[in-house]
């Protein structure tokens, strides 16, 4: 069964203190795929790292969606972001091992794949997915962070989180070793639900609280929304590069001609 | 590197650099910082490095510790915060923190002994407040309903945004930014009117006294 419609809304912007844009997104509303990385490294290899990451997940779960078929479904779209996340792992730590100027780079992932009435989410490091229900926002990841970690164990409050300098500080990242494990979750959608991915960009200058009011404000517009979260993280001083993905669930399900081919293709079989 | 720089009534007594290692505070000769106050106890605080910071530490001590005036039992230490142990003033200094050296990402090893394996379902999650403090002067607005639903009430702007309209019919957008308020079309065949006009497009910035009209509500905007 195919997923239900699903708007997509993505924008990235170096932000209003860096030169370079170390982000990269990549979206493709008719398959349901979203995908966001937030790339480290000296000499603009994140730049190297993110692309290649962001590339390749993509590729490959465009490839996995097209031949994703209902019979199957169970636990093949975790599985499908389980592959095409130690893909582009294994791509970025081979580039990272082959050229001197590329060595230690790494990335962030935050990937989304909407299929039936369900969506499997990926994420690595402190790029996250939030989901919007009912105007409430929800953080649906776990950064792997330091600072996540220190509020965990209490070491410091959430309300003095701000005051750290650790925000920079990932626990985990893809193609910094020979396998990464990510986090794999799913999730049931509603129609009316908005996901958001991000880079550490947004929610390190936007708090939870106006990323709601937008989202939430904006929502019949998505690209105005998108846009709104990042010119509010770039007032608030856009910092680092910030980027954005909103996925939208349609509250119905428009006619077959909106799905992708082969699944118009199976949807007649049936 | 940060260090911490001990004085009293006005005199340096010495610094002592703070890196990978715990300081430990306190009148007790064997600690890495010796304060010799009478109210000042054997273990007073600690300064634990985590990650890119320095976390001081009260041990709950008699007399307790001040920074910038305010008793604190843990306190993220930033550049130039003044610790207040009895009649003695340690000065933090991070250079490098105050840089704003910090933004680019690094792996670092996670805390030892957390649960980060758990599932990142929406159940178990506590936010993070991690919005960075910003210093940034917003400007103070609002608009008074003139028409409409609300006709007579005062709505204050004081949010990053504020919608007005209806949905599915014909909404607007007033944005708060650093530079002023600005009015954008967010949906509907219509357009809202500012004095009048159609906007277009893009955000069209607010004046004092401008004239708004959007589905049935007609709204003056009023810069404070």
């Amino acid at each position: 069964m195919p997923h239900r419609f699903i708007e997509i809304a993505a924008l990235t912007d170096a932000g209003s203190v860096r030169q370079f844009n170390e982000d990269c997104i990549e979206a493709d509303p008719e398959l349901g795929i979203a995908v966001l990385a937030d790339g480290m490294g000296g000499h603009r290899a994140g730049e190297v790292a993110s692309r290649m990451a962001t590339r390749i997940v993509f590729d490959r779960l465009r490839h996995r969606a097209a031949g994703l078929r209902s019979d199957i479904a169970g636990h093949a779209p975790l599985q499908a972001l389980h592959e095409s996340i130690n893909q582009a792992n294994q791509a970025v730590f081979e580039a990272s091992q082959a050229r001197p100027d590329y060595r230690g780079m790494g990335t962030t992932l935050a990937v989304t794949l909407f299929y039936d009435h369900r969506v499997a989410l990926g994420h690595i490091g402190d790029s996250r997915v939030y989901r919007l229900r009912d105007g409430v926002l929800e953080l649906m990841t776990r950064d792997d962070s330091l600072l996540r970690d220190e509020v965990d164990a209490g070491l410091i409050s959430a309300a003095d989180a701000g005051e750290s300098h650790n925000r920079s500080l990932v626990t985990r990242a893809l193609g910094i070793e020979q396998a990464v494990r990510a986090h794999l979750v799913e999730d049931e959608t509603r129609p009316g639900d908005v996901y958001l991915l991000c880079s550490d960009g947004l929610n390190d200058l936007v708090d939870d609280a106006d990323i709601e009011l937008i989202v939430g404000g904006l929502q019949a517009n998505l690209p105005l929304a998108a846009n709104h979260l990042i010119q509010t993280a770039k007032d608030n001083g856009g910092y680092d590069n910030v980027s954005v993905i909103l996925a939208k669930v349609e509250p119905s399900v428009p006619g077959a001609r909106r799905l992708p081919w082969p699944l118009r293709w199976l949807d007649w079989l049936r | 590197m940060a260090k911490l720089v001990l004085s009293s009534g006005g005199t340096m007594l010495r610094q002592c650099l703070v890196d990978k290692e715990v300081v430990a505070i306190g009148s007790d000769p064997d600690n890495a910082l010796v304060v010799d106050d009478p109210v000042v106890d054997a273990r007073h605080a600690s300064v634990v490095p985590v990650g890119n910071d320095h976390i001081l530490e009260d041990l709950q001590s008699g007399s307790g510790t001040l920074v910038n005036g305010t008793k604190i039992s843990r306190h993220i230490l930033q550049h130039g915060d003044v610790i207040q142990l009895g009649s003695f003033y340690l000065r933090y200094l991070n250079p490098r923190a105050a840089a704003e050296d910090l933004e680019r990402t690094m792996l670092i090893s996670g805390l030892p002994g957390l649960d980060t394996a758990r599932s990142p379902g929406s159940s178990d999650i506590s936010r993070v407040r991690s919005a960075r403090r910003t210093n940034v002067h917003l400007p103070s607005g609002q608009v008074r309903a003139i028409a409409g639903r609300r006709a007579g009430q005062t709505i204050a702007l004081d949010r990053v945004i504020a919608t007005f309209g209806r949905p599915g019919e014909q909404v607007a957008v007033i944005t708060r930014r650093p530079g002023g308020y600005f009015i954008t079309h967010v949906e509907g065949r219509r357009r809202p009117r500012v004095n009048g006009q159609p906007i277009g497009t893009e955000a069209r910035a607010l004046e004092h006294r401008d004239r708004i009209e959007v589905a049935d509500e007609a709204l003056e905007f009023l810069l404070d």
